[in-house]
């Protein structure tokens, strides 16, 4: 076992941190042969076609959300071409007060996890960075023992509810605060952090914490952008944990258990016309309606995201995954 | 409690978690442990907690109650609705407590707070936060709340998921016990529940005392009905008197199914079909033994005449493929004609929807079938109230005292000042009046007819449709048709909790699974035969053995 | 990476713990307050698995339900649904063993291939973008392209064709789930092996081009053995996960599908434990399977470094 501990300490990491990956080669080196031509289109048909498999549906769901009651009748459900655009979906949307307060739940849980969970990671990250410090080991070896052995579903349950987190906002996010992987991730950064500049400040008389807010923090932006992105990402997906901890409490839930009900499920949303007992599923909200929820719950990726793609294509993760 | 000592053979199973290691020592401490108190009603425990029964002064409806076998009768039916609704009760019930309360919903779920929920506030005098919760998942939600004990301070469990939410036990532990503010002569203080039939009352009682307060009770507890598009079925020149087995109904399959225009004759019928080959719904009792509904032939012939169903082309493929959620959606647009459901299909909401797909929609059901076509047609019948709401036991007498006041304003009769009020919500802002009779405004179609407040306590089932008077004709006329039918079968309205693996037996998952995949037709009728052979040897003979010495040993069958 | 190591304390020789104490507090409290969530969220429900051989009863709590030993266990092996489960976890593991397991091989090495760099950022940040997507919204997106109401049948519905709606049919539902994993995750999948093919020296593919290797020869004597170990080592894992193919994906379609199909061990601990209030029942199922999880990764790690690898750990 005590090998597992120098996950993201071995030759590989190393490669992957240190030196660059042959991002920069963009001209075909001299000594490959030139391309045949049935290769390239080969290659480029399966490129286009796996990129079209992502795409196109994001761009569907897009346009029918845009879509006029009478485009989403003249196609028979899903809009593909754009015919008759309007954003009347997204006002009935935003009019809705149970999307609006589902929006403002997610925001809240994903902004206050998101904070908790890299305020605790951090600090255990580089808490157990310093080689050699007492106990570190040890300490280690119990996050790392949760990767690959865990109560499972039913005991945590009980734990929760037993804490009384039943209908609480806590249950959302401190069961899933922290992630092992993501804190081992940031150790493996922050071992590497250079070695004189944290000596100069020791010099200078900083201690740990000072040392971990302005050398360590500032030399790694990229990583911790990273996590925090997966991080959030947990807290802006998660439904389950609703379904178990805050099922009835409509007002409490966020927006992917509303798209669960509402748009997955069909249900009708709170506030639409009843349609009967047991019948639900005929007389759904209006496609585009549900479609615009669909793309709310894709909004925030898709603002966060540019800022942070890059660093996950620089291979700042591939050292700690390999591990 | 030596029983429960022997069963400690954890330790001695030499299982070495840690941490059961390290709770040793406690184990000795806290010899209680859970208890199960099991079994059924004593009839005399029964008699001393059921409530008085006080007929209140009800309207006269327009179709008059026919009485049949067994205590059962038609439920009232009406045409016309009063122009000016009577009060029972004077003033808001209330004190200004406030309360929690949870009731499963099928349908859409009003807006927290609507205007509906704040306008049922101010007449009831509470601060009552309604959560109503999806009806479909209704049976994995509560148990979260029961583990975290949380439980509202008021809370409907429909009686068919008792074994699911052990609700004798929880009943015990952790609901309010109403006899000593409902039993006998006290129930008078609160008259529209005195006036709520006493068959009803007996499925919300445990142990020998009051726990439940019944909703929607009836004195036609139906099994569920074969339904028909009356309308189609009739440019087919067929009628119910056509129609009086199972092979006649076969018949119609080739005759109505026309799989080129995309109709087909069947969806799944067999939950409401399979009593009519003569098969018991659970259990029959033979020379006093106990006979499992799985055990006997005629369950057998009644599942070989589904396989082939299945199997005969007659069955809409998304039938077959088990997507029950757009039955209704094949009814209204005649892409099936013949559909089992339950009685409670059979309403305004439904005709507004056929009709909304189909101008002519009108919706039949068939009587009773026998199996020879000939005998005298048998319905068993189910619980006189399927729906039960509880009082969570943390409440103070006076608080109790304060809810069952609010349960008397919503248990008020058909065409009441309250019964308007709980079901039609205010006029003028959730309904209007056209031509004499409550229509829902959308305000009022939003957040009051998704029934909510009715969940918690509502008078008995009368027929009334406003608006669509065809329907109460046609329900009434059935009812008045199949009412001698029914009969009770054993432990009928008998309560009874038992421990969690018999339960578990009593649900026999994997052999119901199978016989799902027969009437579909994806397995034979000799596998469900080899399901139930496993589980006759392990589990349904320990259901059998229990249900004998806990049940019918010392309670008999009911009946 | 010595220096790395050695950075702070130079000294070889073992201090007093006291001292290292001293030195090493802010370090130590600073760890504290994920150990603490660990403890409470990972460590404690441990102990909650003895629920396993309990009658729990969530009424009465962990300490006063009825102990029954293995009577748990004993039922569990003899429920054909919990067979019926495990039957639908190990298919599908296979299932997505084969067919999904080398897509982000094949990925990554196709996408290698691709000179621009600008068009291989591109094709990489869209291959990433699935794998934030939640399993809600990923199978909303399935839905409303593959569903009964979805464009694939609104398209045949338009041309005549039938309809098939293979977002219900349990009989492909293995493919379905398996397809919508390539379709979420295959994309993320490549970023290991990109960088494992990054790491692979340039010159050994000048100097076997200039002994006259081809493309193929390259990828097969250069290529391939470099990924060896990548490779392996995420075999290993899968493995080792051989049990858990989803929890999300399959309780959002069971109700669709049907149990039959549908069912896997997590979703059998959530609906026959959680939801029909037989806890201990579930518990048990999660124990048994966390053990044979433990077992298969072992038994994977074992199979690695029969092989020469280094697998999760080393020897």
């Amino acid at each position: 076992m005590t090998n597992t501990l120098s996950i993201g300490r071995g030759k590989r990491t190393r490669n992957a941190v240190t030196a660059p990956p042959r991002s920069a080669r963009t001209a075909r080196p001299p000594w490959q042969e030139p391309p045949t031509t049935i290769g390239q289109a080969a290659k480029g048909l399966t490129l286009g076609g796996v990129l079209a498999v992502v795409l196109v549906p994001l761009w569907i769901i897009v346009v029918t959300s845009f879509s006029t009651p009478g485009a989403v009748n003249r196609a028979g459900g899903m809009v593909i071409w754009p015919d008759g655009l309007t954003v009347e979906a997204y006002r009935a949307m935003l009019d809705n007060p149970t999307v609006l307060t589902a929006l403002l739940v997610s925001l809240g849980i994903t902004g206050v996890g998101t904070a908790v969970s890299m305020v605790v990671s951090i600090l255990c990250a580089y808490g157990l960075s310093r080689p050699r410090s007492l106990g570190h080991r040890f300490i280690l070896l119990l996050l790392v023992v949760t990767m690959f052995v865990g109560g499972g579903l039913i005991p945590t349950f009980l734990v929760v509810t037993g804490l009384g987190g039943y209908d609480q906002w806590w249950a959302l996010i401190l069961p899933s605060a922290v992630s092992v992987f993501n804190i081992l991730v940031l150790r493996a950064f922050y071992s590497e952090t250079s070695a004189e500049l944290i000596d100069a400040a020791r010099m200078d008389g900083a201690g740990d914490w000072r040392i971990l807010w302005s050398v360590v923090l500032p030399t790694s932006r990229a990583v911790t952008a990273v996590i925090a992105l997966f991080y959030g990402v947990g807290y802006w997906n998660s439904f389950f944990n609703v379904m178990l901890y805050m099922p009835t409490d409509s007002q409490k839930w966020p927006l992917q258990y509303v798209l669960l009900t509402y748009v997955n499920r069909g249900n009708g949303m709170p506030g639409s016309v009843n349609s009967g007992f047991g019948s639900t599923h005929a007389q759904t909200a209006p496609l585009s309606l549900q479609m615009a929820v669909v793309v709310l719950t894709l909004v925030p990726l898709v603002v966060v995201y540019p800022f942070i793609q890059k660093h996950l294509r620089t291979g700042v993760l591939t050292g700690a995954i390999k591990g | 409690m030596t029983t429960e000592l022997n069963r400690r053979r954890f330790l001695s199973a030499g299982a070495s978690i840690a941490g059961a290691v390290a709770m040793a020592p406690l184990l000795s401490a806290c010899g209680g442990g859970s208890h199960q108190k099991t079994g059924a009603n004593t009839s005399s425990g029964l008699k001393a907690a059921l409530p008085a029964f006080l007929s209140s002064t009800a309207l006269t409806p327009d179709i008059a109650s026919v009485t049949g076998g067994a205590d059962a009768a038609t439920d009232p039916g009406f045409l016309s609705y009063p122009a000016a609704p009577a009060a029972t009760v004077s003033g808001p019930p209330g004190k200004g407590g406030s309360y929690t309360a949870v009731t499963p919903l099928w349908g859409t779920v009003p807006q927290p707070g609507n205007s509906f929920y704040q306008a049922m506030n101010k007449a009831l005098g509470v601060n009552l936060t309604m959560k109503p919760a999806d009806g479909n998942n209704y049976h994995t939600i509560v148990p979260t709340m029961t583990a975290a004990k949380k439980l509202p301070d008021w809370i409907n469990l429909p009686a068919w998921w008792n074994p699911n939410f052990n609700t004798g036990e929880l009943a015990r532990t952790q609901f309010a016990d109403l006899t000593p503010h409902l039993s006998g002569d006290n129930v008078k203080k609160y008259p529209n529940l005195a006036a709520l039939p006493t068959g009803a009352w007996q499925t919300g009682v445990w142990g020998d005392k009051l726990y439940g307060i019944p909703c929607f009770a009836t004195t036609f507890p139906g099994p569920g009905g074969v339904f028909h598009r009356r309308d189609l079925l009739e440019s087919h020149g067929i009628t119910n008197a056509q129609v009086k087995s199972p092979a006649d109904l076969m018949n119609l399959g080739k005759e109505l199914t026309d799989a080129k225009r995309g109709v087909w004759a069947f969806d799944d019928v067999w939950t409401y079909l399979y009593p009519s080959f003569g098969a018991p719904v659970k259990w029959k009792v033979d020379n006093g033994k106990l006979v499992h509904l799985f055990e006997t032939q005629e369950f057998l012939e009644a599942l070989d005449w589904h396989y082939r169903l299945a199997t005969s082309g007659y069955m809409h493929p998304d039938a077959l493929a088990g997507d029950g959620a757009n039955q209704g959606t094949r009814f209204y647009a005649g892409k099936v004609l013949i559909a089992g459901g339950g009685l409670g299909a059979w309403n305004l909401a439904d005709y507004q929807s056929g009709v909304a797909a189909d101008p002519n929609y009108r919706r039949g059901a068939f009587d009773i079938l026998t199996a020879d076509g000939k005998s005298t047609p048998v319905a068993y019948m189910g619980a006189p109230s399927s729906m039960i709401s509880y009082l969570n036991a943390d409440l103070k007498p006076d608080q109790i005292a304060e809810l069952l006041a609010v349960a008397n304003y919503l248990a008020a009769p058909y065409g009441s000042a309250e019964y308007t009020m709980t079901n039609f919500g205010v006029e003028g802002v959730h309904h209007n009046r056209v031509n004499g009779v409550p229509t829902f405004t959308d305000e009022g179609k939003k957040n009051v007819q998704a029934t909510t407040f009715p969940f918690l306590s509502s008078s008995s089932s009368v027929i009334s449709n406003p608006g669509g008077d065809v329907v109460t004709k046609d329900y009434s006329a059935w009812q008045a048709a199949n009412v001698k039918a029914l009969v009770k079968p054993p432990f009928w309205a008998m309560n009874y909790s038992m421990p969690q693996d018999i339960a578990t037996a009593e649900a026999a998952q994997a052999v119901n699974d199978t016989i799902i995949d027969c009437y579909h037709g994806k397995k034979k009728v000799s596998d469900v035969q080899a399901a139930v052979s496993t589980w006759k040897s392990g589990q349904g003979a320990r259901l059998k053995r229990w249900m004998t010495e806990n049940v019918l040993d010392k309670y008999g069958a009911g009946q | 990476m010595s220096t790395a190591r050695s950075e702070r304390r130079a000294s070889p020789t073992r201090l007093s713990r006291r001292i290292r104490l001293r030195r090493d507090k802010s370090l130590l409290l600073m760890t504290i307050p994920a150990v603490v969530l660990l403890l409470v969220f990972n460590y404690a429900p441990l102990f909650g698995l003895v629920t396993a051989f309990q009658s729990y009863d969530p009424l009465v709590g962990v300490w006063h339900s009825d102990w029954v030993g293995l009577d748990q266990f004993q039922a569990l092996f003899g429920d054909p649904l919990f067979w019926e489960s495990m039957k639908n976890t190990l298919y599908l593991s296979c299932v997505q063993l084969v067919l999904f397991f080398p897509i982000p091989i094949a990925l990554a090495l196709l996408l290698n291939s691709v000179l621009s760099e600008r068009m291989r950022n591109f094709i990489q940040s869209v291959l990433y973008l699935p794998h934030f997507f939640s399993w809600v919204l990923a199978l909303t997106i399935f839905q409303q392209m593959l569903g009964g109401a979805g464009l694939l049948n609104q398209f045949l519905r338009q041309h005549g064709i039938g309809t098939w709606d293979i977002m219900t049919d349990p009989h492909t539902f293995a493919l379905l789930v398996t397809s919508q994993a390539i379709w979420k995750e295959a994309g993320w999948g490549i970023i290991v092996f990109l960088a494992a093919l990054s790491a692979i020296n340039t010159e050994l593919y000048e100097a076997a081009a200039a002994d006259g290797a081809g493309r193929w020869r390259r990828m097969w004597h250069i290529t391939l053995p470099g990924l060896r170990g990548v490779v392996m080592l995420m075999l290993v894992l899968r493995l080792g996960n051989a049990l858990s193919v989803g929890f999300e994906q399959f309780l959002i379609q069971r109700t669709a599908v049907g149990h039959d199909a549908a069912d896997v061990l997590d979703t059998f601990s959530f609906y026959y434990g959680i939801a029909a209030g037989n806890y201990s029942y579930g518990a048990a199922a999660g124990l048994f399977k966390s053990l044979v999880s433990l077992l298969l990764l072992w038994g994977a790690n074992r199979l690695a470094h029969a092989f020469g690898e280094d697998g999760l750990y080393r020897k």
